[in-house]
């Protein structure tokens, strides 16, 4: 079917926009700049999320993502900013040149990987039960809900085991050396 | 191929993904704040997180969003410890410029 | 018929191994009864077997017994070698002189050595070599043959170099041994041609069936002299003979024993026992023959100007040595193995008399500080002189019947074939007969005549510094006149037997009643030995007379008043003295040029080669490690952009795979 109007644009908009503010990450000479870019990228990431269906994981990543994990973020650049101007030279100048290339190379080997593999419709279906029944049937959070407790519980408890190990990590940071 | 509700094709997507992939390694490379090299590991994830959800929106299967979920609690986890970190060194050395910690040098 | 061999065999080295571990702890009365017991059993069970041999029927006087399989290999058991004792009489004979002399210098060697702190190794050794010698004899075939060899080599080296302490000792025993080992390379090669061509090293396999190779074939002149190659080593003939004289620098016991009367021999033996393949070579036999006669003059006109008495003694070893070869030459292997023995006798009487000289004088060796002696030490005197009559070939005494044996069967050798060589070797044999008697006379006179000289080497030495770097001995502070002393009765009384035996020892073979020959007969009875006509024979007596007769008179003539040694400058007399510089030739053709090659191949090989290599590979690893080692920059960036680049290269392979 063709994709229709509304969607292409809205795809295209939020394509330009996120690469845009991308680019803003790693462009900026200003650390809280970048911060701030990084949060607009978030937020144009979450609203492809929506478009993809993924509505938990969209909230999850505005809520969690942009806002705590940037806050921090933001209050680590404000705290260490005045010292992290770049003001030494570059040791290592090549790299930019070299890396961008590199870059360009890596887009564009992806890109053609991905459009020949994609199109010749060679993806594999997957095994398990339809995801859009589900999501038709019972809704979208629904859907989520169900798949993460039924076939990810386990996951689910390891990562809670990853955020008590982080905790006690930067408890361990946190203290005053002895 | 499922019934896709007029969504761009996937590999657009993915396309998308593959750009914000790369400009985040180029972050890496490219800069010497370690806070903004930090904040291009976000954004590779990011990207990743992308084209898995576009994977498990075209492939009608649950199992995408259940990576992009754990994906997400670990670049939690990772920010909190690797700020820690960034933050020590700032208190020891008075200077976070990546190209000073240079003393795995063999 | 029974074989003791085993009796023979086995005393000597139970005392080697005894004396050889435990000797250091023993008192010096128990090291003399252990090593004595075994030379005297040893000698028991030659005595006995021969008496036994004596007793049976001279066609069944062989005894071949195999102990046990040493090894069989091959599918059909082709390659077999057993541990075996063949006893005949030329074994019989062998092993009478061997355990005999053998047990008169052990029992000298108690005085001799008594003094040395090695006494126990010095006997220890002496065991060794009769075991191995009696090896080398009683084996029944050609592998044990060559065991025997290589241990009496061994033997050699051990005794030789005795007094390791010193360099010349060892540098003579290094010598020996290398000589042998040329020898021993032609005695396997010969084994070789053996087994490939007969199938078989027993003795009894290849002599019985020499038809299966030809007569005058080139296999079998190859083989011959091959053996006689190792003959020439063992026997000290030409050009082989170089480590004789230096073997002197052993004690003197040693040179009696090894270097006079049994392991020298040994090459003798060696083609006696392997007659029946040198009848099939008659051109191996005359080389032998020429060899054995160049050899003998050659020696001879050496001994004629040494100054070391043991020097003098074994040149003349090497001379009587070329007479036994030239006598197996013209077929007349009795004749070999008759003045093997007679020799044995005289030549050790010579030697040990020549040790109770160097231990009255305090190890004085140099023939100039002697003179005198007679008064003073009368049996080693009379004994000497009984010897040197021997050697000399005058009658009765034992040397002149065995001599003359040769000279006449070469001399019929000669008129019957008509050969001009064997008119030379003749020629050559009287001439060397003659040179015998004078240097023998000269040395007999030297020492034991005139006035002692020793005293003047005491009075000159304060005044001299100079010594001559050649100087043999071990010169201690000369002894005085007056302190001369007969030794004593252990090492006399092995003089006066040997004296006896050199006194009546040649009479069983004499030319009209020779049971000697008649003893060996059996064995070479398939060789015709030339003989002279009644007439003739003496012609060949008178002949042999008047050489020792003209040997004796120019002696006499010079040194019977007393020996006054002058320097002679003229070139031949420094010729001879030189040894015809043999030895400095031999340094400068074949030893320096080896060492030379031996210092650029370590060059070469180790510094270039092993350390390049070595460290060139070393050298590999340093490079690559930092030149990887710029890898690690301690940059983290430079790290993420290698990930980078690999990323890149991992989906460019895939693009250029799949796309």
């Amino acid at each position: 079917m063709t994709p229709d109007i509304a969607n292409m644009l809205a795809f295209g908009v939020l394509a330009l926009a996120s690469i845009a503010s991308a680019i803003g990450v790693i462009a900026f000479k200003n650390a809280v700049h970048s911060a701030l870019s990084l949060i607009l990228t978030l937020f144009f990431v979450a609203m492809f999320y929506l478009q993809l269906g993924a509505m938990f994981i969209a909230v999850v990543q505005i809520l969690i993502y942009a806002g705590a994990i940037m806050v921090l973020f933001l209050f680590v650049v404000t705290m260490l900013s005045p010292d992290t101007q770049e003001m030494e030279k570059n040791r290592l100048s090549w790299q930019r040149y070299a890396g961008i290339l590199l870059g360009i190379v890596l887009v564009g080997a992806l890109s053609y990987l991905i459009y020949s593999q994609v199109s010749s419709g060679s993806i594999m279906q997957t095994q398990h039960e339809s995801l859009q029944q589900v999501v038709q049937k019972q809704g979208d959070i629904q859907a989520f809900g169900l798949a993460l407790f039924h076939g990810f519980a386990f996951p689910f408890e390891v990562t809670s085991l990853l955020i008590v190990v982080a905790i006690i990590g930067a408890l361990v940071f946190g203290r005053r050396s002895s | 191929m499922p019934a896709v509700v007029n969504l761009p094709p996937l590999s657009a997507y993915l396309v998308v993904s593959a750009i914000l992939f790369t400009i985040g390694v180029l972050g890496v490379i490219i800069r010497r704040n370690p806070l903004i090299v930090f904040m291009s590991i976000e954004l590779m994830l990011n990207a990743v997180n992308l084209s898995f959800l576009a994977f498990s929106r075209f492939l009608d299967s649950a199992d995408g969003q259940m990576f992009v979920f754990v994906v997400l609690t670990v670049a939690a986890a990772e920010v909190v410890v690797g700020l820690a970190i960034i933050v020590t060194i700032f208190r020891t050395r008075r200077n976070i410029d990546v190209d000073e910690m240079n003393m795995l040098r063999g | 018929m029974q074989n003791f061999g085993l009796w023979m065999l086995l005393p000597p080295l139970l005392g080697f191994i005894i004396l050889g571990l435990l000797g250091k702890v023993f008192s010096r009365a128990v090291i003399q009864t252990v090593a004595w017991a075994a030379c005297g059993i040893s000698f028991l069970a030659a005595g006995l077997n021969f008496l036994v041999m004596l007793g049976t029927a001279p066609d069944q006087r062989v005894s071949d017994v195999v102990h046990y399989t040493w090894m069989a290999s091959g599918l059909a058991s082709e390659f077999k070698v057993d541990f075996g004792i063949l006893y005949d009489p030329l074994t019989a004979v062998m092993m009478l002189v061997i355990t005999g002399v053998g047990l008169l210098i052990h029992i000298y060697s108690a005085g001799y050595m008594k003094d040395d702190p090695g006494f126990w190794r010095f006997f220890a050794y002496l065991n060794f070599f009769i075991f191995s010698m009696a090896l080398l004899v009683l084996a029944n075939n050609f592998l044990f043959l060559l065991v025997g060899w290589g241990l009496v080599g061994l033997a050699s080296f051990l005794l030789i170099g005795f007094w390791y302490q010193r360099p010349a000792p060892v540098a003579a025993a290094r010598k020996a041994f290398v000589i042998n080992i040329i020898g021993d390379f032609g005695l396997m090669i010969a084994l070789f041609l053996i087994f490939s061509n007969f199938g078989s090293l027993q003795y009894q396999e290849v002599f019985s069936h020499t038809a299966k190779l030809a007569a005058g074939s080139t296999t079998a002149i190859v083989i011959c002299l091959l053996l006689f190659v190792a003959c020439a080593a063992k026997s000290a003939q030409l050009p082989l003979y170089m480590w004789l004289p230096d073997a002197m620098e052993g004690p003197t016991p040693v040179s009696a024993l090894i270097h006079a009367a049994t392991m020298v021999t040994a090459g003798v033996y060696l083609v006696a026992r392997t007659h029946v393949l040198f009848e099939l070579a008659p051109t191996a036999l005359l080389v032998v023959g020429i060899i054995g006669g160049l050899t003998a003059l050659f020696a001879a006109t050496i001994a004629l100007v040494q100054l070391d008495i043991k020097r003098v003694l074994a040149y003349s070893t090497i001379s009587q040595l070329g007479y036994m070869f030239m006598a197996e030459s013209v077929h007349n292997y009795g004749a070999g193995i008759f003045h093997l023995m007679t020799h044995a006798f005289f030549k050790a009487l010579l030697f040990l008399g020549a040790g109770a000289v160097i231990i009255a004088l305090a190890h004085e060796q140099d023939m100039r500080k002697m003179g005198g002696l007679w008064k003073r030490m009368p049996i080693t005197a009379w004994t000497f002189l009984i010897a040197t009559l021997a050697i000399s070939g005058v009658p009765p005494f034992a040397g002149f019947w065995s001599k003359d044996e040769i000279l006449s069967t070469l001399f019929a050798q000669a008129m019957s074939t008509g050969n001009a060589v064997y008119y030379v070797l003749w020629g050559l044999a009287l001439l060397t007969a003659a040179l015998t008697a004078f240097y023998m006379f000269r040395l007999f006179f030297i020492v034991f005549t005139g006035t002692y000289r020793g005293e003047q080497a005491v009075v000159r030495r304060h005044e001299e510094e100079e010594e001559e770097e050649e100087e043999p001995g071990h010169h201690a502070t000369p002894v005085p006149y007056y302190e001369i002393r007969e030794v004593p009765g252990v090492m006399s009384t092995p003089l006066v037997l040997l004296g006896i035996l050199s006194v009546v020892g040649g009479l069983i073979g004499m030319p009209f009643w020779s049971p000697f020959g008649q003893f060996l007969e059996p064995i070479f009875h398939g060789v015709e030995a030339p003989h002279l006509s009644g007439g003739m024979e003496w012609v060949s007596v008178i002949l042999s007379l008047v050489a020792a007769a003209i040997g004796f008179g120019a002696a006499w003539s010079i040194y019977r008043k007393g020996y006054a040694y002058r320097e002679k400058r003229n070139p031949f007399y420094q010729l001879l003295f030189n040894k015809y510089y043999v030895d400095e030739l031999l340094d400068a053709i074949l030893v320096k040029p080896i060492l030379a090659l031996g210092r650029g191949l370590t060059t070469a090989l180790e510094n270039f080669t092993l350390e390049g290599v070595s460290r060139g590979i070393a050298g590999v690893f340093r490079g690559t490690s930092s030149g990887l080692r710029t890898l690690q920059t301690g940059y983290m960036r430079n790290y993420a952009f290698i990930i980078l680049v690999g990323v890149v290269l991992i989906i460019l392979y895939y693009v250029v795979m799949r796309g």
